[in-house]
């Protein structure tokens, strides 16, 4: 592990990751507390309207049964739109910042004439990726554990059953991940790799709507990165999804691996 | 010992060949010139030395280890300058020293300082803070501040004003002198003049020459200028066929010698000459003629 490349990589990354955890943190804590307090008066009501309840549905990518539950609320904290566009963006930002952004920004020469191989470079990047990811998470979490004071003591779910989410999350943005590497090693440019991953991200995103409500795109359920992050059955069970977070964790393996072969042999020309 | 060698090396990007059979040596200790124009194929060559680009045939080596298989061990021992140096904005010349030190595992700072003052730079400014010619000094304080074996400059006197580009000049002869290699590429024929000893032209991706700037001094023409005594002599005196003459004025002619100049005088001596000017070799006009017609036989035909 070379010291340099992991301080460069660092000191790069330090203020959007400090900026989208902070964001993180307020969100993650505003929806835990406003969700059970505010929406928690109306959700029989709002249960009644079938676009909603298909809504939330869709979120959560499970039934929610008759009742929304605090659980219910909690569930939708941890899918709520502006939690995974803000983890999202942390993971598509960092990880096409290597090869693509450095050749889009003709840096890539000065960095790769040090005596450094691009497998150096690779991993260097990914470590600092992974640390990011933790920060990211760590404040979510205690936005999270800050918000839901706010319902009752015997309605709250443990702390154990927060980490099972956050751990699944984790397996999700470490499978955003490695496609932005994967995307960003066989690009030029930055601005179309973060274009293509976000393209394939809200194509994700759509699709886990799309199940809730045409029979066809449940054939297709797969291929969504939220058909792996569900959890409403989580806060329920306190179990810990396996089967979810390693076919997260391999499809990372998969494109970072594919994405480190790529950079590795391909030839860097400037732009 | 050749620091750098070429053999047949071509370098296609897609049906575009961006270099062609490109073979040359380097040796150690030389300071090494390597001209072309613009699109020559001067900075693909590079690319391939420093492992960003792969041969599309032949081979390119570093201190005898393959350019593409062994890039990091390679460039350990590489000061590299691009030609067109792009630096982290937010970085000062300070951080960047500590990043390049950490990232070659040695101790850098206190060369990177002699360098620094050596040029005139502040090291403490932001690199968006600083003008192009700053950034140049910067790039080539970070080329050189770890004293590496083998330079390989991408037109480095670009942005320097001509006081730093002498500095850099004497720097490099410096180096040269204590044994390192400088490889010093430039579209740049006076530069390359002042500093090298040994010079590869390239032309359309091809290698036109490759020969000591000592040997291409003696290929170049000397220009010349005839003063005659008379109007009448310069008008009806036949030259003989080792000038060329480019212009005649009433008593005057002006051109290049291709013979050699003891033919000249001797000539000249029996004509009714009243001054006769034998200039330096013309390595402006060979160089010229390399890079339009790929030589002085191809030039001459």
């Amino acid at each position: 592990m070379n010291r340099g490349l992991i301080a460069k990589s660092i000191r790069e990354a330090t203020a959007v990751t400090v900026m989208l955890a902070a964001a993180l943190m307020l969100v993650e804590g505003v929806l835990s507390y406003v969700l059970p307090t505010v929406m928690g008066d109306f959700s029989d009501t709002l249960l009644q309207l079938p676009f909603f309840r298909t809504i939330i549905q869709a979120l959560l990518g499970a039934d929610v049964g008759d009742q929304l539950v605090p659980q219910t609320f909690v569930a939708i904290a941890w899918v709520h739109p502006t939690v995974l566009a803000l983890v999202w963006t942390q993971a598509i930002v960092f990880c096409t910042r290597v090869p693509a952004g450095e050749i889009d920004r003709g840096t890539i020469d000065l960095l790769l004439g040090l005596p450094v191989s691009r497998w150096q470079v690779y991993i260097a990047e990914t470590v600092v990726f992974l640390g990011t990811g933790l920060v990211m998470l760590l404040a979510a979490l205690i936005g999270h554990r800050v918000g839901i004071l706010s319902i009752a003591s015997e309605d709250r779910p443990g702390l154990g059953t927060t980490l099972v989410i956050v751990v699944n999350l984790y397996c999700m943005f470490a499978a955003v991940g490695g496609l932005a590497f994967m995307v960003s090693a066989i690009g030029y440019r930055r601005g179309r790799a973060i274009a293509v991953v976000f393209g394939i991200l809200m194509f994700s995103f759509v699709l886990s709507f799309l199940v809730q409500f045409w029979e066809p795109a449940r054939m297709l359920a797969f291929l969504s990165v939220l058909n792996y992050y569900q959890p409403l059955p989580m806060v329920r069970t306190g179990d810990w999804p396996i089967g979810d977070m390693l076919a997260l964790l391999a499809l990372a393996t998969v494109f970072w691996t594919a994405g480190g072969f790529w950079f590795a042999r391909r030839d860097i020309c400037t732009v | 010992m050749s620091v750098i060698e070429t053999e047949h090396l071509t370098r296609r990007y897609g049906s575009r060949t961006g270099v062609e059979r490109v073979s040359f040596r380097v040796a150690e200790g030389s300071l090494f010139g390597f001209l072309g124009p613009n699109g020559s194929g001067k900075t693909t060559t590079i690319r391939v030395l420093l492992g960003f680009l792969r041969p599309s045939e032949g081979r390119a080596s570093l201190f005898g280890r393959d350019c593409w298989h062994a890039g990091r061990q390679v460039r350990d021992d590489v000061g590299y300058l691009p030609g067109d140096l792009r630096l982290y904005p937010t970085w000062t010349g300070e951080q960047f020293l500590r990043l390049f030190g950490l990232i070659r595992r040695r101790d850098i700072a206190a060369a990177g300082r002699d360098l620094a003052e050596r040029f005139a730079l502040d090291m403490a400014v932001p690199v968006r803070k600083m003008s192009r010619g700053m950034r140049q000094k910067l790039g080539l304080v970070l080329a050189l501040a770890h004293e590496p074996r083998l330079l390989i400059l991408d037109e480095p006197t670009a942005s320097l004003d001509p006081l730093m580009q002498e500095q850099l000049l004497r720097h490099l002869r410096a180096l040269a002198g204590k044994g390192h290699t400088v490889f010093f590429s430039s579209h740049s024929l006076s530069e390359v003049e002042r500093l090298c000893d040994r010079v590869a032209i390239l032309r359309e991706g091809r290698l036109v020459a490759d020969e000591t700037l000592e040997t291409l001094r003696e290929r170049a023409r000397r220009r010349f200028t005839i003063r005659w005594a008379q109007v009448k002599d310069a008008a009806d005196v036949d030259p003989p066929p080792f000038l060329t003459i480019d212009e005649r004025r009433t008593r005057t002619w002006d051109g290049s010698l291709t013979g050699q100049t003891p033919q000249l005088v001797r000539w000249a001596a029996t004509q009714p000459i009243e001054d006769l000017t034998i200039g330096h070799p013309d390595l402006d006009s060979l160089f010229r003629r390399y890079y339009r017609d790929g030589g002085p036989e191809a030039g001459a035909g």
